[in-house]
Parts: C-alpha cells; structure tokens; sequence
C-alpha cells in the first residue's frame, strides 16, 4: 500500500470547504456581475443583456447620491467608536481583577442579543419622550433630542446602537493582550515609562498587527451590519439619512423588483470596501505600524 | 562610595507562602555577590525587590543609605537583567537600546550616541539595525547587558543571566560577565541555581533555602566550612555524603558526619569497607558509588580510569570530615 502523497490530502481535507464556497460564494458573486448588465427584475426568466444602461442610470441617481453619503458618514464614525470601544475595554478589562468576569460578560453580552431585539430595544433607547437616554441627558439640563426625527441625530443613533455589539473585538483585543510577556512591562518600569508610556510604547505596537485585522474586519462589517438597524430604527429616514447602501440594495432588489440594478450597487459596495481598506493598508505602511 | 546595599529583616509574603523571610544582608560596594538556592528559595525575589518590581510586607531596602523599599523601580539606582532578557521584540537593538533613555526625554541624537557606544563596548555595534528575533540567544543577552550599561545603575541585578545559554556559551559568557565586572566595579548581585556559577562568578555566595539565608562567605570558604548540612547538600556536585550518627565514618549518636566525594580515597589501608555499585566515568573524572556493610551509601570521586569496577570490594579513606548536630544540622 502506498501512503498518500501529502499534498493530496491537504487538498482532500479543502475539498468541501472549497466547494462550499465555490457554489455558494464564488459562483452567486460571478451571476451577479453578469446580472448588473441585464434588465433582470427577480421575477422572469429571462433577462436580456442591456449593456451600460444600468451604469447610466446611476450616474444620475440622486437616492444613491444619498445612500452613498450615508453609509460614508456612518462607515468613518461607527469604526473609529467601535474600535476604540473594543480595544479599550479590552486592553481594561484584560488584567485580572475583583469582578472581571462580570464586567467582561457585561460587556460580551449585546454581541449575543440578536440584531433586531438590539434594534428594538434602542427604538426605547432612543425615544425623545421615555427613552432613557433624553431623561440621562435631561439630568444635564439638555432638552434632548427627537433622536430617529432628525437627519443627523438619526445617523448617530444607528452608530450608537452599533457601539454596543463589540464582543468579537474585545475578545480577540482580550485574548492578544494577554498573550504579551509580563517580563516587557516590567523591564519598561524599570526604565521609568508608566502606564501611558507602556500603552503608547508597548502595547499598542505589540498588538498592531492584531489592531489592523480588527480594523480591516470592521470596516467591511460596519459597511454591511447597518441595515437591520436602519430597517427597524429608520427605514432608511428622515430624508434618506440612514438609507445606507445595504438598504438602498434591498429596496432596490425586492421592493422595486429592480434586481439587475442591485446587483450593481453591491458590486459598487464592494469597490468602495476594498478602496477603504486598501487607503487603510496604505497609511499602514506609511506609518510603519508593522515591522 | 556607590552601590551600598543593606537589606534589613526583609520579609515579603505570598498568601500562606513566605517567600523571603527576615532576611538581613549587606553587599560591599563594587562586589558581586551571588544568591544561590534551589528553586523556591526566595532568590529571584528578593532581586525583585530590590529592582522594585515588588514590595517588601516588611523590612528595609537601603540603596546608598536610602531606604528605597516605597519607592517605584525607575527612581532606583539599579538596572536589572532578565533571564529570558525581555527585549522589546517590536524594536531593534538600537531601539531597545535608546528605549528607557527616550522615556527620560532625552534626545534622540544624543540617546542614538549613547546607545551605539554601550553597543560597541559589548561587541554588538554591527547589530543595531537587527530585531530580537534575528539574534542569537548570546547576542540577545549582550543586548540586554548593554541596555543595563545604559542606566549606569549603582547596583546590577542580573537574574539567572545565563540560565537560556547552551553549555559552551555560557562558558563564554560567564567570563565575559566577569571581565565587564572587573572593568565597571558596579556592585552585583546575580542570582542563579547553578552551583557552579555560584562558586565561579561571586565574590560571596549567599545560599538560600526557603526564604532565609543559610549561609554567606567566600565561595571556597562556603564549600570548605558549610554552615548546615543543607548548605552542605547543596553546594557541590556530587553532594558531600552525609552520615546520621556518624556510622562507618566514627562519632557518636548526636551528630551527623559529612564527607567530599573528593575528600575519600581509595586506600588498601583504609578503615571503611564498601562494595562498588556503579562508576560514573566522566572522562577527567570518575564517580564511584559504593555500599558499606551496614547499608550506607558513599560517593567516591577519583581520578579518571580507577582501575575497579560494579561488584568489586574496596577499601576507603576518609579525610576532611564535617560534623554537624544531628538534631539542628547546624555546624559543630
């Protein structure tokens, strides 16, 4: 009997993985392409090639104009805020103290509460008569804010509720951070650099390589996770504030039967992803982050 | 003068575990002294202690008359080396370098300098531009000696400095360590659980066995006059043999008799009889264990190739005997 060559069961062991993705990934992602070059409405059997006219109709598509804008403006506050949320309480809560664990669960749990219960429950949060967050701010002597009513307040709101489920992060920030050799923050007291010096000089470089996944990951996610807030907190209002692109592709692909044009969009979604992530990658090298 | 350190009833305790208790020691400026003691003995924290990495639960510290005991580490006059060396992996030689000297806002210009000539004094100024990943573990302990250099400390703290080396390395090492003491004359303290360190590297040895000290001196003076029979068990390879109540060596009930491998011969006039049951040849050496009648068991040392073997009957005799109380193990 001859032993199988190693390289042959590496492959073996990819197969169904890699077939998986194939049908389900690879082959959707082609069709669709193909798709944004037709005037296939998701209803008929036969769509029909129609060239650049869908590229044409959204050059001149003010309601993109707006779905771009918003998932912009959302995409450049909710990674910032959710990252400087995961890393922080992270790096925080990664040393070991009285009650730790229920701080760390505390902070785990939203990441566990399904998206539209979260929504939900931010709909109270947010409400400008009982919701908690007017009367906090009432406690300050501010009138509060009509929260979901307002174009800007609207678009915070959904970043808000977006700033709780970090769970994932925080692990990952947790888990990284306690890897780091003890030894290292010893020798830099020794030196005289304190807490801040450490985080500024050790930590932060140390975890950068996990820093910069963790941000690559979230730009793609924080692109993408708006749309069941936006469903249930806005629906895309007050005057297409949050009609982010997620929601502006569903509309477009279920509600006005316009699938081919959809298909468009989330090809342009993809490109501005990857324009994003390739800017971040850049200012990565630039600034020397990793070794 | 500099580099004065005198630890006064220094007591630091780890739950139910006391790790350092009411220790008392004074180190002579500009000598190196080695702690030594099996793991457990309190050895590396009293390092910590001093470096002001921990605190005492009681007791003094004093650096240069200061009592230092409150006071945070980087206001110390002391650098320490750590055994696995804890280079920053995210920066180079010359960044580990210039790392404590940049966190005291000193110029970066004037730290590149500074740095590049404590490099070129421990021989690694072709390795600035290295990370610690890309360097030997001879190289990386360099680096983290000249990173010490750089805070020109009163005191050094070297914490089993040579414990990650390989066996020929840490030949080398070793007296490199002693030659760049030789040259600075900043006071030392190394702490190892090599014996053999201990008695090649220090001025005094300090042996150490669950948080007190057992005995302090002259290495050679330590291994000729042991305090204890811990002292004795410790210190020498193969131990000294150690007899209760005396036995085949003579005395009486009330001690205990101890005697060097080295110190027994093979001696057809011999008064101790004893069967071989094993010989350990190491080459410049051989290691004979034998078996007296009554059950006791003697190390012999003797030259190379003894010229007996397992089975065979000798005769042995014995100079240098070690008396201690059988009930304190004290020396007598």
């Amino acid at each position: 009997m001859t032993r199988p060559r190693p390289a042959l069961t590496g492959w073996a062991f990819l197969a169904p993985y890699a077939i998986a993705v194939a049908l389900l990934v690879a082959v959707p992602a082609l069709l669709n392409v193909g798709y944004a070059f037709t005037d296939h409405t998701g209803l008929t059997r036969d769509p029909q090639f129609v060239g650049l006219a869908n590229v044409r109709r959204m050059l001149d598509d003010r309601f993109l104009l707006d779905s771009l804008q918003a998932s912009l403006f959302h995409v450049s506050l909710a990674v910032p805020v959710r990252f400087v949320a995961a890393v922080g309480l992270g790096l925080l809560l990664a040393a070991p103290r009285p009650g730790g664990r229920w701080f760390r669960t505390a902070v785990y749990l939203p990441t566990v509460i399904p998206d539209v219960a979260l929504a939900v429950l931010f709909l109270w949060v947010l409400n400008p008569l009982y919701g908690p967050l007017n009367q906090l701010l009432g406690l300050f002597g501010h009138a509060g804010y009509n929260w979901l009513a307002d174009p800007t307040t609207a678009r915070i709101g959904v970043v808000l509720m977006l700033a709780f489920p970090i769970g994932e992060g925080f692990v990952v920030v947790l888990a990284a951070r306690r890897l780091l050799d003890g030894r290292l923050y010893e020798a830099a007291a020794l030196e005289g650099c304190g807490p801040f010096g450490q985080l500024r000089r050790l930590t932060l470089p140390l975890l950068a390589p996990v820093l910069v996944l963790l941000a690559v990951r979230d730009i793609i996610l924080t692109l993408q996770v708006n749309f069941v807030p936006a469903y249930v907190l806005t629906d895309g209002r007050p005057a297409n504030a949050t009609l982010y692109l997620p929601v502006y592709i569903f509309d477009q692909v279920f509600e006005f039967s316009g699938f081919a044009y959809g298909s468009l969009v989330t090809i342009l979604l993809m490109l501005i992803t990857a324009v994003i992530i390739t800017g971040l990658l850049l200012l990565v090298r630039r600034w020397r982050v990793l070794r | 003068m500099k580099g004065v350190i005198r630890l006064a009833a220094l007591t630091r305790s780890y739950g139910t575990t006391t790790a350092v208790d009411g220790v008392d020691l004074e180190v002579r400026a500009g000598e190196l002294i080695t702690l030594v003691g099996p793991s457990g003995s309190g050895k590396s924290t009293i390092l910590r202690l001093i470096a002001g990495l921990d605190r005492p639960d009681s007791g003094r510290i004093l650096v240069d008359d200061v009592d230092v005991a409150r006071m945070p580490a980087h206001r110390r006059a002391v650098a320490m080396v750590f055994q696995d060396y804890a280079l920053f992996p995210h920066l180079t030689v010359l960044g580990n370098l210039t790392f404590g000297l940049r966190v005291r806002k000193v110029r970066r210009a004037e730290a590149d300098q500074r740095a590049r000539i404590a490099a070129q004094r421990l021989g690694i100024g072709d390795l600035l531009d290295r990370y610690p990943d890309q360097m030997s573990g001879g190289q990386r302990q360099r680096v983290a000696l000249a990173r010490a250099l750089l805070r020109d400390p009163s005191v050094y703290l070297l914490d089993e400095p040579l414990a990650s080396l390989d066996a020929p390395l840490r030949f080398a090492t070793r007296a490199d360590l002693l030659a760049l003491h030789r040259e600075l004359r900043t006071t030392t303290i190394h702490v190892t659980h090599d014996q053999h360190e201990a008695m090649t590297l220090g001025d005094r040895v300090v042996v150490l066995a669950a948080g007190q000290i057992r005995q302090v001196g002259p290495p050679q003076q330590v291994y000729d006059a042991p305090a204890d029979t811990f002292v004795a068990g410790f210190l020498g390879s193969p131990p000294m043999n150690l007899v209760p109540g005396g036995g085949v060596l003579g005395g009486d009930a009330t001690l205990t008799l101890g005697v060097r491998p080295e110190d027994l011969t093979l001696d057809d006039a011999g008064r101790i009889a004893a069967t071989v049951e094993a010989v350990e040849a190491l080459g410049s050496e051989a290691i004979l264990l034998t078996r007296c009648p009554d059950g006791t068991r003697l190390t012999v040392r003797t030259g190379p190739r003894p010229g007996v073997g397992p089975g065979d009957e000798v005769r042995l005799r014995a100079d240098r005997l070690h008396r201690f109380d059988a009930a304190t193990g004290r020396r007598r």
